[in-house]
C-alpha cells in the first residue's frame, strides 16, 4: 500500500515500469523527466552500464499536486530489462504500489516480452504478491514503428491483458501514451486509498 | 525533523542528539520514506532513499550469494563525512537508516547509538493501525487536473 | 600481540575490560572485556572523549594529551594514546590500583605503535 502520512497530509507511492531489456521503460521516465517542471521533480537518478544500459534501477521522483488534501508524490523506479539481471529486478520490485509492464511491439521482440511478463509473474510472487492483486497496467510501445514489424495492441491484448487491465499504445520516444500510461496507474494505485474499509 | 508517525520522534530525536549525526534518513526496506533530518528538499530525500535502500538490498544479496549471515551494516568513508547504513527489525518490518557523518562525531558513536535508536523504536512502536479510507471517491479528477498540469497539457 | 597486550592490562586488579580502538573512528580494533562491558559503546564514548580533550589541549595552546583518566563512583575509565590514531583503554572498578594501572597501559600504548 502507498505509504500515508497522516500528520503532515502526504502519500507516497512507488511505481516500476517492468519489461524486457531495450523496450523503453528508461525512454519513458527520460520523457516524465523532460516534461515536468523542474520543482515538481527531483533529479533522475540512473544507474547504469557504460553502454548506458540500465544496470541497477533508474529512478525519478515527481511531485504531483494535492488529491483531498494529501500531497501526492510519486517514485518512479524501472528495472534492468536483461534477462541476467534478475537478482536486481527483484530488489526494486520490493514494496511496489504498481507496475506499469512495457511491451516492445515488435514482432520478433514477442518471444522477450513473454518471458519478462513470466518472470514479473515469478518476482512479484516471490513476494507474496499475485499478478492479479496488484495495480498494473500494459503499455505496448514502439507502435510508430512500420505496421508489417509490429504487432497490434489487439494482437498483444491478446497475448497479455488476460486480465483486461487498461494497455495503451504508446512512442515513448516521443511520448505518444507515457502521459496516459501515468494516468491510468496512478488512478489504479490510488483507488485503494479511496476505498472505504468494511467495519470491523 | 520529519517522521511519518509521531511516535518515531523521541527516539529518533535522541539519536540526533546524541550521535551529532548531520543527515538522517529512516526508511522501509522498499525505499518508502519514514522519517528524516536534515535534507531540505523532499524529492532529494526519495533519491536518497531509493539508492540507499538500493545498496543494502544488493548487501543483502550478496551475503546470501556468498552463503554468509545477512549483512547488517555497511559504511563508505569519506574525507571528512562518512555514510552509515544500518538495517534493522521493526514490528512494522524491516527499516533501514541512512546517517551522514562528520568529522565532529565518528563511526563508533553513531554506530552505538543507531543501535540504541534501533532498540528504542522497537518499543516505541504501536501496533499497526488498521487501513482506513484516505481520498475522497471522486479523487480522480483531482488526480487527472494535477497530471494535466504537471504536464503542461 | 594485541592480545597480549590486553592481557597484560586485564591481569591488574580491579580492571573489568581493556580495549585498543581506533581513536578517530571509535571503533574496537580489539577487547578484552568482562560480561557487562559494552566494549562498542567503550570504544565510542572513549574516541569522543579523546578527541575533545584533544581539542581542549589544542585550544590551550597544549600538543594532544598523552593520558585520560575519568573517575566515577562506580568505576573508571583510563585512554592512553598510542601512535597511528590508536588508544588503549581501560574500564577499571573504584577498587583499582591507578599507579599500577597508568604505568602498565602507558607502556602498552608505545608497544601498540
Amino acid at each position: 500500500m502507498p505509504l500515508v502520512n497522516f500528520s503532515t497530509r502526504e502519500i507516497t507511492c512507488k511505481l516500476v515500469y517492468y519489461g524486457p531489456g531495450r523496450c523503453g521503460k528508461t525512454t519513458n521516465l527520460l520523457y516524465i523527466h523532460g516534461r515536468v517542471p523542474e520543482q515538481r521533480r527531483g533529479n533522475m537518478v540512473s544507474l547504469a552500464t557504460q553502454s548506458d544500459r540500465t544496470l541497477f534501477f533508474d529512478f525519478l521522483p515527481l511531485e504531483l499536486g494535492v488529491i483531498s488534501g494529501f500531497t501526492t508524490r510519486f517514485q518512479l523506479y524501472t528495472v534492468p530489462g536483461q534477462v541476467y539481471y534478475n537478482a536486481t529486478r527483484r530488489l526494486v520490485l520490493q514494496g511496489a504500489d504498481g507496475v506499469v509492464f512495457v511491451a516492445d511491439s515488435q514482432a520478433r521482440r514477442f518471444d522477450d516480452n513473454l518471458e519478462s511478463f513470466q518472470d514479473l509473474q515469478e518476482n512479484l510472487l516471490d513476494q507474496g504478491v499475485d499478478i492479479r492483486q496488484i495495480p498494473l497496467v500494459l503499455q505496448y510501445n514502439k507502435q510508430d514503428l512500420p505496421s508489417d514489424l509490429i504487432l497490434s495492441p489487439a494482437d498483444l491484448d491478446d497475448a497479455f491483458n488476460f486480465r483486461n487491465v487498461p494497455s495503451l499504445p504508446a512512442d515513448a520516444l516521443h511520448g505518444a501514451g507515457v502521459f496516459e500510461t501515468l494516468k491510468a496507474l496512478t488512478s489504479l494505485v490510488l483507488q485503494r486509498l479511496a476505498v472505504r474499509p468494511p467495519a470491523p | 525533523m520529519r517522521a511519518i508517525e509521531p511516535w518515531v520522534e523521541a527516539p529518533l530525536g535522541g539519536f540526533l542528539k546524541e550521535s551529532a549525526a548531520r543527515l538522517t534518513l529512516l526508511m522501509t526496506s522498499s525505499g518508502q520514506v519514514v522519517a528524516q533530518h536534515g535534507f531540505t528538499r523532499s524529492l532529494d530525500v526519495m533519491a536518497a532513499s531509493a539508492l540507499g535502500a538500493g545498496i543494502m538490498a544488493s548487501t543483502f544479496e550478496l551475503a546470501k550469494v556468498m552463503g554468509i549471515r545477512p549483512l547488517d551494516a555497511v559504511v563508505h568513508q569519506g574525507t571528512g563525512l562518512g555514510i552509515y547504513l544500518g538495517a534493522f527489525d521493526t514490528p512494522r518490518g524491516r527499516w533501514l537508516g541512512l546517517v551522514v557523518f562528520g568529522d565532529e562525531t565518528s563511526l563508533g558513536l553513531v554506530q552505538y547509538f543507531f543501535a540504541r535508536l534501533a532498540e528504542d523504536l522497537g518499543k516505541a512502536a504501536p501496533a499497526a493501525e488498521p487501513p482506513r479510507q484516505v481520498l475522497a471517491e471522486n479523487f480522480e479528477d483531482e488526480l487527472n487536473s494535477s497530471l494535466r498540469a504537471l504536464f503542461g497539457r | 600481540m594485541l592480545r597480549a597486550l590486553l592481557d597484560g592490562l586485564t591481569r591488574i586488579a580491579g580492571v573489568r575490560g581493556a580495549l585498543v580502538v581506533s581513536g578517530e573512528d571509535g571503533i574496537v580494533v580489539a577487547e578484552t572485556v568482562m560480561e557487562g562491558v559494552d566494549g562498542r559503546a567503550v570504544a565510542a564514548l572513549a574516541g569522543s572523549l579523546a578527541a575533545r580533550m584533544c581539542g581542549v589541549t589544542g585550544a590551550l595552546g597544549h600538543p594532544d594529551p598523552v593520558l585520560l583518566h575519568l573517575q566515577g563512583t562506580d568505576g573508571g575509565l583510563f585512554a592512553a594514546a598510542a601512535r597511528a590514531g590508536l588508544l588503549v583503554v581501560a574500564v577499571t572498578s573504584p577498587d583499582v590500583n591507578a599507579g599500577e594501572l597508568r604505568l602498565v597501559l602507558l607502556r602498552a600504548a608505545e608497544r601498540a605503535a
